[in-house]
């Protein structure tokens, strides 16, 4: 009889908090960790935030110590630019197939210098910056990203559209630009699966009637959290789109609530957290928080939501809305009880809903785990666990399972160890 | 041993090379007699680099490494390895960010090598007063104590028992099940509740790896982290239960505000005004009925009692205050449902959907505030302002409040017991709220379910499942613990006993000993940031690594 | 009142915490941001560490200027540390007075990991108002 191979490794797929605390407990188990992230980085969203609601704390204080930690750490094997292919077997014996992407920088001779940035000759526009600054073909996505080491996009570098160029490579001291690197397929072998591959905003230009993607100064949650970010394209220097510095913002809640079908937890807190970012660079603006049902679950939310009302912010609930250019300023028009009012600001910012990744579904069936009706990865059953599927062995934490703040999703990430180590014997 | 210090300048490429003249810096710290050799290389994180290193310090016979390169954020770590593959201490070794914090922010290279050379004489003055510090390894105590039987604390106990780590379950009742078993069904999706518990209850007395005391209490904790003393005492007897623990999980669950603090809602006063948690235990009996016995026929739910009262949003009422609407409609058909509320509370993937299901004929949604319950002949009357402020009013037979869920009365015993603190709220306090929800400020305690804060089932399992994975991956069978090594110290001899380092400390690392008469530092848990250093008046308290002399020595270079 | 002298360089001590203000000043200069070389930085591993004696030490033996920088409020590493680094800072500012030295020659910043820009900005603004109020009156040379 053929003796089943057990493994003791573990993928986890998603190099965001979640991710980043499982690989640490699971390290500090003495387990081997697979981390395998799509992304030239590590720290998934919460990076983009200069702070986090509600203490309004610095986000890359909180978050660099574990990627610092995460990048030393022996046990974790981290796998950027890489993607999961394939999944065959069960529990205690998986077969991976991911497929590695070149970064064609070598990661143990680069230093982080930056001096390949200059003497790229291509320049487009950055999308961890949510486009609002541009980027080089060889890049890393902001100051402080972590591993600090670029990598080339191929689909823009000259060089590898046929054009000859080294440019970056002569900058480079180290020897650290190799061109002729090559994407690989690995195979891993693992016991168990933690799938938290993170969440991303709702499409605003869907909804016309916001201006998203129309108007000049309407932004959406991201592009709002790097203008504010202290290493963002202006360095946290809040202006418009003129250079003016903004007097009055409308800051709209629930955005694609009703095309989504559920409240995604957060929006109402990071609205807030938006406030307190506009007062504290510019005290004296007036700002509008457009609301539908205030969200504030928890146990420390409130006070937070009562230090916001102390600056003088008008808090407004609606049940339809309006965003229009209308001359100097951006027009919001709304009803509130059968009555149509409006406001005019300098600036909007959206609140968008969460929603699954684009490419969930596809991994959902990679896995052989299935999405509930939002797309989002179902667990088995929720009175239950929320972190186990209906495949053995395969475990969701994170945004990846629903729309949640970062401490639940950090909890689930703690649970999906947990179930690993206890099922597998390691008491 | 004669002390020989081993100064190492990397070029990094042009990164230093460029902006910092090396061979100046090599002249300006050759002089003193204990630095044997001072030597420039191209990148020395490198592998080859790393190989110069071993070599030089085993061919050189050194004691002492001090390495000026990058931040130590970068390579503090890698050269530490390098000491060790040596065979020195790889605290005998000292880092100078000469490119970070020198070579990459100074323009004029006289200016940035005129700083080299102070951050490298820094570097040598202060690896002379370095110790050799060694790696600790504590033998851990693998078991654990679960207070609370309530769903998390049984789910904490199925998960965490095995056969080399035995789990004990306190709960103060009579019986296991907690909260949930009040339940006839949980939100969202209406399982039973017993569900839920029933089978835990089996599973744990079955399973011979745990513990169960029941009407019993924790009288005594004592210990740290991998050892834990704990004493029980059960509620009829004399005598206590003593064993030893690593780890213990707090799951103490919560109570319920108390709507008499509310006279407007007139609960204690008016007939058929009932807490939600009455409600349920009505529900689960079979029959909803007013107090004369008649079956309601209009029923007013009252959303966000006691929240203004307590100053945050329980998360939970309004979704079991659609719950309650289901189970008045599944028992009563005909009967109407009004909701009171101010803002619809429903979070998460599946809660809306709940909502929109539960919405239906004769369930309406009223938003409102200033609401008050007054007596209407036989009945009552929900009188209240709308959403514009107007008033009005609505009859009504039955009122269901939904209050803000509240700390357990015992929760300051608790948290004084454990030896954690308390939120403004009352609720056991997590160390981070956002990266270390379940753990507390003293290493080894975790708290876990609504004893953290207001939260649903679910997300109660997820927290019990979550100290699992903490205290499966931090308290191996077999394994020793590795405390942090650059901790404080206090000195027997110097220390005055006047605690001002116990009060300063946010760890309860600093305990006094009443025999000597002087504070001690418990290293296991000691954290090293050094507070208590600068705490104390007598100079008793230093943090290894950190030390006055040490720092000292840099200040003398950098005026 | 002492003038500003064109050879007076002076000689900050800068005590930065671990977690915030020492990856604060690390990325200003991954950032290549231009830091004014009058500051020396000594790492702690929170603001909590810096005694006052080490404070009074510096002046004494000549530091013109003396930073200490932590984390923001609410935001140490080790909950509640630079809190004490807040309340010794405002007790040490009488201490120097009594010295004889003017209490703006020590300074007290929140710099958090990802201002490096705010870390310069900090740093270089300090140097600029050391330089107005000229040298340590209390500064002795010391030798290796």
């Amino acid at each position: 009889m053929e003796e089943k191979e057990i493994h003791s490794d573990v993928l986890v797929i998603g190099a965001g908090l979640a991710g980043i605390e499982a690989s640490l407990l699971l390290s500090s188990s003495d387990r081997k960790v697979h981390l395998v992230e799509k992304t030239s980085y590590t720290g998934g969203t919460v990076i983009k935030f200069e702070e986090v609601f509600s203490n309004m704390e610095c986000s890359t204080c909180m978050v660099s110590p574990r990627q610092q930690e995460l990048l030393q750490d022996k046990n974790i094997n981290l796998l950027t630019l890489s993607e999961v292919e394939e999944v065959k077997g069960s529990l205690g014996n998986f077969t991976v197939k991911i497929n590695k992407k070149a970064r064609y920088v070598d990661l143990q001779n680069c230093i982080g210098c930056n001096a390949c940035f200059e003497p790229c000759p291509v320049s487009l526009k950055n999308e961890f910056e949510e486009g609002l600054s541009e980027r080089k073909a060889i890049y890393t996505p902001c100051a402080g990203a972590l591993p600090n080491v670029p990598m080339i996009d191929t689909e823009h570098c000259l060089r590898f559209n046929g054009k000859e160029c080294t440019a970056c490579q002569e900058a480079c001291m180290f020897e650290a630009i190799d061109f002729n690197q090559k994407d690989e397929q690995l195979k891993l072998n693992v016991e168990a699966i933690i799938a938290a591959t993170g969440f991303t905003l709702f499409d605003s230009k869907q909804i016309p009637k916001y201006g998203y993607g129309k108007i000049d100064d309407v932004y959406s949650a991201f592009e709002f959290e790097r203008l504010y970010a202290s290493n963002g394209p202006t360095e946290g220097k809040l202006r418009l789109k003129n250079g003016k510095t903004p007097k009055s913002a409308a800051i709209i809640h629930c955005v694609g609530r009703d095309q989504k079908g559920y409240c995604s937890s957060v929006c109402c807190l990071y609205s807030l957290k938006f406030n307190h970012y506009l007062k504290s660079k510019i005290p004296e603006m007036e700002i509008d928080e457009f609301y539908t049902d205030l969200c504030i679950p928890g146990k420390s939310h409130q006070k937070f939501y009562e230090k916001m009302k102390e600056t003088g912010t008008n808090l407004i609930r609606f049940q339809d809305i309006n965003v229009d250019k209308q001359g100097e300023g951006i027009t919001v028009t709304y009803t509130n009880g059968g009555k149509k009012s409006s406001r005019t600001v300098d600036m909007v910012i959206l609140s968008p809903a969460i929603e699954p990744r684009a490419d969930s579904s596809k991994l959902a069936k990679i896995l052989g785990i299935s999405h509930d009706d939002y797309g989002f990865f179902k667990e088995e059953d929720p009175d239950v666990s929320s972190v186990t599927t209906s495949k053995p062995g395969v475990f969701i934490a994170g945004c990846a399972q629903g729309p949640k703040n970062i401490q639940d999703s950090v909890s689930q990430a703690s649970a999906a160890v947990g179930k690993i180590l206890s099922q597998s014997g390691d008491k | 041993m004669e002390r020989k210090i081993g100064v190492y300048i990397c070029e990094c490429g042009p990164n230093i090379s460029e902006k910092i003249d090396i061979d100046k810096v090599i002249d300006a710290v050759s002089l003193p007699e204990d630095v044997a050799v001072v030597k420039r290389y191209k990148l020395l994180c490198s592998v080859d680099g790393k190989k110069f290193l071993e070599d030089e310090i085993k061919k050189q016979g050194l004691t002492h490494l001090v390495i000026a390169a990058c931040s130590p954020k970068q390579h503090e770590k890698t050269f530490m390895e390098v000491c060790e593959n040596a065979g020195i201490n790889p605290y005998l070794y000292q880092l100078a960010n000469i490119r970070e914090q020198c070579a990459w922010v100074t323009d004029d290279k006289d200016e940035a090598t005129k700083k080299a050379i102070r951050l490298v004489k820094a570097a040598i003055r202060r690896v002379r007063y370095h110790f050799p510090l060694e790696k600790k390894e504590i033998a851990c105590n693998p078991d654990v104590l679960v207070i609370g039987g309530g769903v998390a604390g049984l789910e904490a106990s199925l998960q965490l028992a095995s056969s080399d780590r035995r789990v004990y379950l306190v709960e103060k009742t009579s019986s296991l099940g907690g909260m949930v078993d009040n339940f006839e069904k949980t939100f969202p999706n209406m399982q039973p509740g017993s569900n839920l518990i029933k089978q835990k209850i089996l599973d744990v007395n079955k399973n011979e790896n745990i513990k169960v005391f029941t009407d019993s209490i924790v009288e005594e904790l004592l210990g740290f982290f991998g050892s834990f003393e704990v004493k029980v005492k059960a509620k009829e007897q004399d005598a206590f239960v003593e064993f030893d623990v690593g780890a213990v999980v707090l799951a103490t669950g919560s109570s319920f505000f108390d709507p008499k603090q509310t006279p407007q809602y007139g609960y204690g006063t008016l007939d058929n005004v009932f807490t939600a948690i009455e409600f349920e235990k009505m529900n689960k009996s079979g029959k909803i009925s007013l107090k004369n016995g008649k079956t309601p026929k209009n029923v007013a739910i009252v959303h966000c009692v006691g929240r203004n009262e307590k100053g945050y949003c329980s998360q939970i009422c309004c979704m079991y205050s659609l719950k309650f609407a289901r189970y008045l409609k599944e028992k009563i058909p005909d009967v109407n449902v009004f909701h009171f509320y101010s803002d619809m509370c429903i979070p998460g993937k599946s809660q809306q959907k709940f909502y929109d299901q539960t919405k239906g004929k004769h369930i309406n949604f009223i938003r409102s505030s200033n609401i008050e319950v007054t007596k209407k002949g036989d009945n009552v009357q929900i009188n209240y302002s709308d959403e514009d402020g107007k008033a009005n009013n609505l009859p009504a037979n039955m009122v269901i409040l939904s209050p803000a869920i509240t700390p357990t009365s015992d929760s300051s015993q608790l948290a004084e017991l454990a030896g954690i603190s308390q939120d403004d709220s009352g609720f056991f306090a997590e160390e981070h709220e956002k990266l270390n929800p379940i753990s507390t400020s003293t290493e080894g305690i975790y708290i876990v379910g609504s004893a953290q804060g207001p939260k649903d089932i679910p997300d109660t399992l997820i927290q019990a499942e979550a100290a699992t994975g903490k205290i499966l991956s931090s308290l191996v069978p077999g394994r020793k613990i590795e405390p942090e090594v650059k901790v404080a110290h206090i000195s027997e001899s110097f220390c005055i006993g006047c605690k001002n380092c116990m009060s300063v400390c946010s760890y309860g690392t600093i305990t006094f000993d009443e025999e000597k008469k002087v504070c001690v530092v418990n290293e296991v848990i000691c954290r090293g940031c050094g507070n208590c250093v600068a705490a104390c008046p007598s100079g008793a308290a230093t943090l290894k690594h950190f030390t006055f002399k040490q720092l000292y020595q840099e200040i003398l270079e950098a005026v | 009142m002492t003038e500003e002298t064109e050879d007076f360089e002076p000689r900050i001590v800068g005590f930065l915490c671990n977690w915030c203000s020492y990856a604060g000043a690390d990325l200003a200069g991954n950032s290549k941001l231009p830091v004014s070389p009058s500051l020396t930085t000594i790492r702690v591993m929170c603001s909590s560490r810096v005694d006052p004696v080490l404070v009074e030490t510096a002046f004494l033996h000549g530091a013109d200027g003396v930073l200490i920088a932590g984390c923001h409020p609410g935001d140490c590493h080790y909950d509640e540390g630079n809190y004490y680094a807040r309340r010794r800072f405002t007790v040490l500012e009488k201490v120097i007075e009594g010295l004889g030295l003017e209490s703006d020659r020590l300074q007290l910043s929140w710099i958090s990991a990802s201002e490096g820009q705010r870390f310069a900005d900090v740093v270089n603004e300090f140097d600029k108002k050391i330089r107005k109020m000229g040298p340590n009156p209390l500064r002795e040379k010391k030798s290796l």
